[in-house]
């Protein structure tokens, strides 16, 4: 540690403002967005920094958005789309991480390659074609068409995270398991896979976040049939109450707040998924 | 592979391809060829198709992209995008970067009281989708709310508020700043990863070898975290040649005004789905996507090839 | 070169204290070992010197200046880090190189200098490699040299054989201590290994749990310890500990009854000592020899023993439970379950108090 001293101490004060200076820029909007929220139209333009007040308390915004739109039905299809995804790229993502992690095959650098391909090349480009293979399975306006496509972009990351993590348990694990004559299945569900529960919170926060805020595939596969994600449907609503301001802030907040809730509840364990990913 | 597992697989017939490696390795491996990989390379052979009115598609080579790059209904609004993303990108890779380095930098300095909640704080932005986002500061930036000009006029800079989103000029630049104020977590993220993971032991070296506090920072820890950057440079490189969410949220598929704010992600989006005063072409829209591999792909094999070895050069 | 010097120098982390007032002489040239188990502080004291952690109180002083708020780079010293804490991105060359730039010294001083270290250290052919392509001894050797380099007043390594392999370590240690010899500078070195403290020190500073024990020549403290801990540090194998009781005290000597067939009377103590007080013996493998040849004898029955081919090691299980060593000659034909005798002079004897100090030998000339 460098000796503390008057110069030190000095620095110290300028790195927290600094901080300080950032984090009500990082911040700033999101709190404005929540307090007039819930503040009286009036009170928004004319007292917008002030906190609700009984006076200005108002929450006519968020009754007009829950009467008009259909947000907690939007809340709950983002929330299928986001779990399934999840849970199918973490099964199927941690199975061929495995394949390829452990057994030597011909051919087993390639498929590696190739599936790492989907980290770097973005899945949006092909759309052109994937909107026309929904449409012709029939899956149009359906969850799962959109499922299927974040399965399919969520993979590749995945893989690599989770072949990053089953690189690290001791060859002796399953080494002792085979001796015992287990089969490969088995050694599989129940050596490997109560092993990587650590590495499942780092999976899950790259993957669910940018399913959760995608706005292109719901705009293009799922848009209608009350089939809309919360971010679709929030820009929609808003796109159609623009000039309402009580209602496209009670919109906003309600899209953000689960979301914060739950990103406040385990942001330790965000960003230790991320600065243990990171680490590469 | 050890020598019990090659006895495992001998005694399975020795195939190649035993089938537990195929069950392990069916469901992602299907997946993502169908829904990642096929339809990429559909849309590139897609691109090679032009259709009629009647919606019947014939073969004509590079045609779409001789249209794409020289005819001016459709070259002018792609050469625009074009440069137009490339302006984000270079606003991205300056600000967000400096500021991602700058943050992650303090937070890494040892003792510091709230590191955490900081950093926190710091990455909300970042969790919230994009929409959100471009909605509060639309709403932020609006003349209407008077927020910001109220903000300016307290620092005595009123008179350099203007609506910056609806104007030509400045539109641009905005969008792209709102941008990097959402996803300057990331860098800041990865780059403080790397920061705290150079062993103490250097620094100290550093301080016993008589190097003041920016010496350090500027010839130890930020040629250790050279790679990093890298890797942050090609993240945001392909983010942002893929970007639409921000744009379409906050000026509309016609990414105004008088498409200032077009990038190559609206103007596939338009290109493919049609708008006022075209059709939509999948053919042409296939093209551009196309071309927005081909620039992706460019600079991912730039990076991987030119950059990361002068890296692995550069360090262990 | 300079002295060095501690003035009851403490050290608290919070509320924790981890150093309890530690003061100490370094003379100028001295090759002086801090030594001791893991914890004891003795990182903590290299690193204070070095200015890499704060005093809590005391004073420090390096070539008679007080240099308690004097940055590292200030106070004269270079220091070797265990892990070598080479910089990665830089060749042998910068590395070696990149202190000077900062203590302003000309480029072609610079130069030479680097070019000598490395020449001393038979380092010149790796001037412009990487570490990342040098063996663990070279960059071991890159780290001394960037020491080197810098011409401190003070040399200051922390555990730096650690993470090499036996043989390189033997090695190395030679290197160490013929650099001494060839520079003459004032080192402080700091190992848990007593192996190391014994042969590379002029003086060696013994610590436990944030204090010293004892301050003193190798020889010195393996001859006569001030208490138990030294006296079972310092030594390998370890010494062997018998406890007793004194069942009579005179002037010049204790009877103590130590379990065996009967009390013995030994030269040590008596002022400090009452009857009935517990004493522990103290008798190093080396003086413990199979027979009742000598004086003191003990008896028990073989657990094991070791065979390293030019001595044995005999570990005798007496019937109180204690465990004895007892070093024999290489073809020593004790057998594991037999019943033993063993023995040592009273000239060998080492006596320690209830407290674990030991007691004053009194020598034959005193008894005449």
């Amino acid at each position: 540690m460098p000796m503390v001293n008057k110069r030190v101490n000095f620095n110290r004060i300028a790195v927290h403002a600094a901080l300080i200076f950032y984090t009500l820029i990082a911040t700033f909007p999101i709190g404005l967005v929540l307090i007039n929220s819930m503040k009286s139209r009036s009170a928004i333009f004319g007292n917008p920094l002030s906190l609700p007040t009984p006076s200005n308390f108002d929450l006519i915004g968020y009754q007009q958005v829950l009467e008009k739109a259909d947000f907690l039905h939007y809340f709950g299809n983002s929330f299928i789309v986001t779990i399934v995804s999840l849970a199918l790229v973490l099964i199927a993502g941690a199975m061929a991480a495995w394949a390829l992690g452990e057994y030597r095959f011909k051919g087993n650098t390639m498929v590696a390659l190739y599936m790492a391909i989907g980290i770097m090349v973005p899945i949006r480009l092909g759309t052109v074609s994937i909107l026309k293979m929904i449409v012709g399975m029939g899956l149009i306006n359906t969850l799962t068409a959109l499922i299927l496509v974040y399965t399919a972009m969520g993979l590749p990351l995945a893989i690599l995270i989770l072949g990053e993590f089953m690189a690290q348990i001791p060859r002796d694990l399953r080494e002792a398991a085979r001796c015992d004559g287990v089969s490969e299945y088995r050694i599989f569900t129940d050596v490997i896979l109560p092993l990587i529960r650590p590495a499942v919170a780092t999976v899950a926060v790259f993957t669910m976040v940018p399913i959760w805020n995608d706005l292109w595939f719901p705009l293009i596969l799922a848009s209608g049939n009350g089939k809309q994600t919360i971010t679709l449907g929030a820009q929609q609503f808003i796109g159609q109450y623009v000039t309402n301001w009580n209602a496209v802030l009670a919109a906003l907040s309600l899209a953000i707040a689960p979301i914060l809730v739950l990103y406040i509840a385990f942001s330790r364990h965000l960003v230790r998924g991320l600065t243990m990913g990171a680490v590469k | 592979m050890t020598s019990i597992a090659m006895a495992a697989d001998t005694s399975v017939g020795r195939r190649k391809w035993p089938t537990h490696i195929v069950v392990f390795l069916a469901p992602a491996f299907l997946v993502y060829t169908v829904f990642s990989i096929y339809p990429l390379i559909d849309t590139i052979r897609l691109s090679l198709y032009a259709a009629d009115e009647t919606g019947a598609q014939h073969f004509i080579g590079i045609g779409n992209f001789v249209t794409l790059l020289t005819d001016p209904v459709w070259s002018k609004p792609f050469w625009n995008a074009l440069r137009n993303n490339f302006v984000f990108f270079a606003i991205h890779m300056f600000v967000q970067t400096s500021i991602g380095l700058a943050l992650a930098a303090l937070l890494s300095l040892p003792r510091l009281r709230g590191a955490s909640i900081y950093r926190t704080l710091l990455f909300m932005p970042t969790m919230l989708s994009v929409v959100i986002i471009g909605f509060i500061w639309q709403l932020i930036l609006s003349p209407l709310w008077g927020i910001s000009k109220g903000f300016l006029s307290a620092v005595g800079l009123g008179a350099l508020f203007a609506p910056w989103l609806g104007q030509e000029g400045t539109a641009l630049i905005t969008v792209s700043l709102i941008s990097v104020w959402q996803f300057v977590g990331i860098p800041m993220i990865l780059i403080y990863a790397a920061l705290i993971n150079i062993p103490d032991d250097l620094i100290d070296a550093a301080t016993v070898d008589g190097a003041p506090a920016f010496h350090v920072f500027w010839q130890i820890r930020l040629p250790l975290v050279y790679p990093t950057l890298g890797v942050v440079s090609i993240l945001t490189f392909v983010g942002n040649f893929n970007a639409f969410d921000l744009i379409y949220a906050m000026k509309g598929a016609q990414a105004g005004p008088n498409y200032a704010t077009d990038i190559l992600g609206t103007f596939f989006y338009r290109t493919f789905f049609g708008y006022q005063l075209q059709a939509g072409s999948p053919t042409m829209g296939a093209a551009v996507a196309t071309v927005m591999l081909f620039i992706i792909l460019v600079g991912v094999l730039f990076y991987l090839f030119a950059v990361q070895r002068k890296l692995q050069h550069h360090l262990a | 070169m300079a002295d060095v010097s501690l003035r009851n120098i403490k050290k608290a982390y919070g509320k924790v204290e981890v150093l309890h007032g530690i003061s100490l002489d370094v003379k100028d040239g001295e090759f002086v070992v801090f030594v001791g188990p893991s914890g004891c502080g003795k990182s903590t004291a290299l690193r204070i010197i070095a200015g890499l952690e704060e005093i809590t109180s005391g004073e420090l002083y390096i070539g008679g200046t007080l240099v308690n708020q004097i940055p590292p780079a200030e106070r004269g010293i270079a220091m070797v880090f265990q892990s070598y804490a080479l910089y990665p991105h830089m060749t042998v060359y910068k590395n070696m190189a990149f202190g000077l730039k900062f203590a302003k010294t000309d480029k072609a001083e610079a130069d030479k200098r680097v070019r000598q270290a490395a020449e001393i250290l038979q380092l010149t052919p790796y001037l412009e490699r990487k570490p990342r392509d040098l063996s663990g001894g070279q960059r071991q050797r890159v780290a001394i040299g960037r020491a080197i380099v810098r011409e401190p007043a003070v040399f200051l390594f922390d555990e730096p054989l650690s993470n090499l392999d036996a043989a390189l370590r033997i090695n190395t240690r030679i290197e160490i201590a013929k650099l001494h010899r060839q520079l003459k500078a004032t080192t402080i070195y700091v190992t848990h290994d007593q192996v190391e403290a014994m042969t590379l020190a002029t003086k060696i500073v013994v610590m436990n749990q944030g204090r010293v024990e004892q301050v003193g020549a190798p020889l010195e403290l393996y001859h006569h310890p001030q208490n138990q801990f030294v006296a079972g540090f310092i030594g390998s194998p370890k010494m062997n500990f018998v406890k007793g009781t004194a069942t009579a005290v005179e002037a010049m000597g204790l009877t103590v009854d130590f379990g065996e067939a009967k009390p013995m009377a030994i030269p040590f103590g008596g002022s400090g000592a009452t009857p009935g007080d517990s004493v522990t013996l103290g008798i190093r493998p080396e003086h413990l020899g199979e027979g009742t040849r000598h004086g003191m004898v003990l008896t028990g029955t073989v657990e094991a023993v070791e065979h390293l081919g030019e001595a044995s090691y005999v570990h005798v299980r007496r019937d109180d439970g204690t465990l004895l060593t007892a070093r024999s000659p290489g073809d020593s034909r004790a057998e594991v379950g037999s019943r033993i005798s063993v023995s040592t002079d009273v000239d060998h004897l080492h006596l320690f108090d209830a407290e674990g100090k030991a007691f004053a030998r009194h020598s034959k000339a005193d008894a005449a």
